[in-house]
């Protein structure tokens, strides 16, 4: 290779990293404007795990969503919210929610009420927010037995200050023993969901986690110890094409696609320009 | 987020924030102090509406208005094991916030050991896995090669990556030399896994403000086009 081919593939590794930005920023616009067809296949067994564990549950039964996340985590874990409530609407399931985090009831009734009134849900009939409790010495250890044990004591209001024992919902729901399964959605949810809710009261338990996550959480569904995992915006769109409602994890995978191109191509033009740069060093 | 002027706010701040890629610069670090302080304040609000007033102060302003409730003023004890807390800025009485530390570390570290094992000891059982296809229902299916495969490879990461961090081999040992390799593999790969799932967090982000970036350019566009066109 000659020695001015070398020296303008070296140009590519002191590339300014602004001209990334500005490329980056113009490949993820593209989607908004082209759509493309894309896989709807369900490669991994989180999303379907949850999905085949939501549905078995019993009419006497409701699904415990402990919804934490806040602005940190909403562009992940918003869609993830977003679909499992929307499956659970559809198949007439009723739910609880309750946060671990000061900011987070807010957020989830965002996602929750739109979709609640959409499908003719009745607050406190067929779905609750019992809005923020506060773990007990910060241990989650603890709320979680105690919430497990007697919820109407841990939590005695629901978000907007009303008496839970008032809410007709839960007048039957009172122990672990009226759940069917828990559904934990934060960046990186609770690990003591896995260790008290499954370990001693014997909960199903499912999280839904930021992709930076995925890995950790992964083993835990190999060892059946996670009935099932949403992964980021991939676990939202795997489970919206399970359920075959689109939303927000399908309008944003097209740009991850497109983004995840891009870092792949960045990561090799560099590469090319690192080893040109090399061989330009070495030579005489 | 439908009020406007939340939405030009939202957007002038992502903007200012991400002016930082360009150069660092003023309203950049006056962004970043805002959002400091606006999280501060709201945390002190939200943690007396949501925490304080519910769960500590309503009981005891209902022991004064409701002799019947009078026990409930006892709540007011609550704030000397919180005072002892604020004990350790001062070290002349340091030594009072010992006994409350040491009750919390006490709890934390119970729960956290019955936590780990609860947490940690069903992987054991869980690295069991068939190597057999003949053993599975149906036999040696395409599936079931396949998933004894996937459990090999499974079993030789978990053993190489085991061995790999045995410091008591060295890591000259002829025999081991190979199998630590394909330990320091298996960690490599997972490190590789991490860091996609790290750019995918990240670019999530991103997406998200670009996505809201080009609704409001694109809404305000349109505002204008019609304010021209007399529409």
């Amino acid at each position: 290779m000659t020695t001015t081919m070398l020296r303008l593939l070296s140009m590519l590794y002191h590339l300014n990293p602004r001209w990334l930005y500005l490329a980056i920023t113009v490949v993820l616009i593209i989607p908004l404007v082209v759509t493309l067809p894309m896989s709807t296949n369900v490669s991994s067994c989180g999303p379907q795990g949850l999905y085949d564990t939501a549905g078995s549950c019993p009419a006497d039964k409701v699904i415990l969503i402990d919804s934490s996340w806040d602005l940190g985590a909403k562009p992940e874990c918003m869609s993830q919210l977003e679909c499992f409530v929307n499956d659970l609407c559809r198949r007439k399931i009723k739910f609880v929610v309750f946060s671990t985090s000061l900011y987070a009831p807010t957020f989830a009734n965002d996602v929750i009420k739109p979709i609640a009134q959409t499908n003719g849900y009745v607050y406190g009939t067929d779905w609750v927010n019992l809005g923020f409790i506060q773990p007990p010495a910060g241990n989650m250890g603890v709320l979680i037995q105690s919430f497990c044990e007697n919820i109407h004591a841990t939590r005695p209001i629901d978000v907007d200050g009303t008496a839970v024992a008032s809410l007709p919902l839960m007048q039957s729901v009172r122990t672990a023993k009226d759940i069917h399964m828990v559904m934990a959605i934060n960046y990186c949810p609770w690990q003591e969901w896995i260790s008290f809710g499954k370990g001693q009261f014997g909960l199903p338990i499912a999280f839904g986690c930021a992709s930076i996550m995925g890995p950790y959480f992964y083993v835990f569904v190999d060892s059946d110890q996670l009935c099932g995992l949403l992964a980021g915006n991939r676990g939202a769109y795997e489970y919206e094409s399970l359920t075959g409602m689109r939303g927000m994890g399908s309008k944003v995978m097209m740009a991850f696609a497109f983004g995840m191109c891009f870092i792949i191509a960045a990561v090799l033009i560099g590469n090319v320009g690192f080893w040109a740069s090399m061989r330009l060093r070495r030579m005489p | 987020m439908n009020n406007p002027i939340t939405v030009w706010v939202g957007a002038i701040m992502t903007l200012t924030i991400l002016s930082y890629l360009i150069k660092d610069n003023i309203f950049y670090r006056l962004a970043q102090k805002a959002a400091m302080g606006i999280g501060v304040g709201i945390t002190v609000v939200l943690t007396w509406q949501q925490v304080l007033q519910p769960y500590w102060w309503a009981h005891i302003q209902g022991a004064f208005s409701h002799k019947e409730h009078w026990l409930n003023a006892l709540w007011l004890l609550a704030l000397i094991p919180g005072a002892m807390w604020y004990c350790q800025m001062s070290k002349k009485w340091f030594w009072l916030s010992t006994p409350i530390i040491g009750l919390f570390v006490g709890v934390a570290a119970g729960l956290a050991f019955k936590g780990q094992i609860l947490l940690m000891l069903p992987q054991l059982p869980a690295t069991l896995k068939p190597l057999n296809p003949w053993v599975l229902d149906g036999g040696p299916t395409h599936a079931n090669i396949l998933f004894c495969l996937n459990n090999l490879v499974f079993l030789i990461a978990l053993f190489t990556t085991l061995l790999y961090f045995c410091f008591t081999i060295k890591a000259d040992n002829r025999l081991f030399r190979l199998p630590m390799k394909v330990g320091r593999l298996a960690i490599m790969v997972a490190l590789g896994a991490m860091f996609g799932s790290t750019v995918m967090t990240r670019m999530a982000f991103l997406i998200e403000r670009i996505q809201f970036l080009a609704q409001f350019f694109s809404e305000q566009i349109s505002a204008l086009a019609k304010l021209v066109t007399g529409g």
